[in-house]
């Protein structure tokens, strides 16, 4: 999403009728779509719809309706600044996740595959209504079973997860630091204070690492 | 969200605004503003207790989750008041105080990541696509091509309901033809993209076969790919709609007036009821997905 991930492409190499032709595609589709999906629609090599793409984001970067990679394409959408009038004008009230369904969100997208067991254990209430809504907007899908007694469900996010979180990849979703809290481990001997990482995150080259800053270094 | 407990409001307490027993407590421990290290347990466990007997009295229906907290944290008062010989301390590994805390902490993670997730760009709240993100509620195509059984739903409505009493007055020969009822659904879409409700248009009419032939009408309609069959929720009401021009339905194709052998009326009931999916696809082009 940062304009330092995507290059701006030297003016030479970039064929400004491709560029239309891109823009009027990612109109008419509305949803994110893939550089092959462009480039065979086009019949254009991969490489060039990406330096296509990449001018066509520099040059939509200031205007009304940018260009942004999300879930592993390429979509147009309204620059978040005009959200408000966009409401007024549609009539429509912003759309928000409640908390429980975020907090469901977040340990599915920070700890998937993730059974609902364990779900329900970390936010210490059951959580399968808020699973059920989740699957039917699509948001999480099931993933196979876990080997755990009972083989219970694993769950993942979607690609309209992604989408509607403006997110790339799972790769780009926020880096989570502990926070100057108040809830802080007392510094036992012997024990390594951090909390013991999570296994399932380690296994998954495209989730992101739940990073844990060490709080009590501070206490001096 | 900060309920303070007060005398003045006995019950700011909302079963929303506390999603668990974990919750309430971590919203407790911040509230006192000590580190967990030097948390006393139990002066947290008689706070939630206090909370939990207002909540009992509003939401029965949670009280599981939250008694099993409250038992453990009478556990830990219990612990942390009695002192304890070392040599439990010793063998006990999975101290049961330092495994709340743990949870308490995996839980803080969870809000923490919940609120991040919330602070990105939200479509539907920050920025809309092309197609435009409207909240479900708005006027929403149909989504879902009917199954046959909710198709049969809407027939045996009619006819189950059809106490209408039947015209008393009737030409004893000309029964109600499947030409003239394609041609008054046909009448009644009234063009390309129109649509009405089956059951309320079949309701309409007077007799019972009227009825059985225009729903029999309607599905060999949607079987040339002339209309198609919706419904906009599971067990909603099914609407028909009209696929092509008005001009392209061409009625004595169903008729069988030209005599071709394979244009006769055959009913083959399951495929005129399946729906076509590509007539779905022509309808509206972007399909829930």
């Amino acid at each position: 999403m940062s304009d330092d991930a995507i290059p701006l492409p030297p003016a030479e190499v970039v064929d400004p009728e491709l560029v239309a032709a891109l823009d009027a595609l990612l109109f008419a589709s509305g949803e994110p779509v893939t550089v092959p999906a462009l480039a065979e629609a086009l019949g254009r090599g991969n490489d060039e719809v990406r330096s296509g793409l990449h001018a066509l984001h520099h040059r939509r970067k200031e205007g009304g309706i940018v260009l942004e990679r999300i879930g592993g394409g390429w979509q147009l959408r309204t620059a978040p600044r005009f959200a408000r009038p966009i409401h007024a004008l549609l009539g429509t009230r912003p759309q928000k996740l409640s908390r429980p369904a975020l907090e469901v969100l977040a340990l599915v997208a920070y700890h998937q595959p993730i059974a609902k067991t364990e779900v329900d254990r970390i936010r210490g209430v059951d959580s399968g209504g808020v699973v059920k809504s989740l699957l039917d907007r699509g948001l999480v899908k099931t993933a196979g079973r876990s080997d755990d007694p009972g083989r219970p469900l694993l769950y993942r996010t979607t690609s309209a997860f992604l989408e509607l979180f403006s997110l790339p990849d799972l790769a780009a979703l926020p880096t989570l630091a502990e926070r100057e809290g108040l809830v802080r481990s007392a510094p036992r001997p012997g024990h390594p204070d951090a909390p013991r990482p999570l296994p399932t995150v380690l296994e998954l080259p495209l989730a992101p690492r739940i990073e844990l800053v060490d709080a009590d270094d501070d206490d001096g | 969200m900060d309920l303070a407990v007060s005398s003045a409001a006995p019950f700011t307490v909302h079963t929303d605004v506390f999603d668990g027993p974990l919750d309430l407590l971590l919203h407790l421990v911040k509230r006192e503003g000590i580190s967990l290290a030097r948390l006393q347990i139990s002066r947290i466990a008689d706070e939630y207790l206090v909370y939990l007997d207002r909540m009992r009295s509003l939401d029965l229906s949670i009280a599981a989750d939250w008694l099993v907290m409250a038992a453990t944290l009478i556990h830990l008062k219990a612990l942390e008041l009695l002192p304890r010989p070392p040599s439990i301390l010793a063998e006990d590994d999975a101290d049961p105080r330092e495994q709340l805390l743990e949870q308490l902490r995996e839980y803080e993670r969870i809000k923490d990541a919940a609120q991040r997730l919330d602070g990105l760009v939200l479509v539907g709240r920050d920025v809309f696509t092309a197609v435009g993100e409207k909240p479900p509620e708005g006027n929403r195509p149909f989504v879902s091509p009917v199954d046959a059984f909710g198709l049969l739903d809407v027939l045996y409505d009619v006819l189950a309901r059809g106490s209408a009493p039947e015209p008393t007055f009737r030409l004893a020969e000309s029964g109600p033809n499947i030409g003239v009822c394609c041609h008054r659904v046909i009448a009644l879409l009234g063009g390309i993209g129109g649509a009405f409700d089956l059951g309320w248009m079949l309701r309409t009419l007077g007799s019972r076969a009227e009825r059985v032939i225009t729903f029999i009408a309607v599905l060999e309609m949607c079987r040339l790919g002339w209309l198609d069959v919706l419904q906009e929720q599971h067990l909603g009401p099914v609407s028909v709609q009209q696929l092509v021009e008005t001009d392209q339905i061409d009625v004595d194709r169903i008729m069988g007036t030209e005599g071709k052998p394979g244009e006769q009326l055959d009913l083959p009931l399951g495929e005129a009821a399946e729906p076509r999916p590509s007539s779905t696809e022509a309808f509206g082009g972007r399909d829930a997905t």
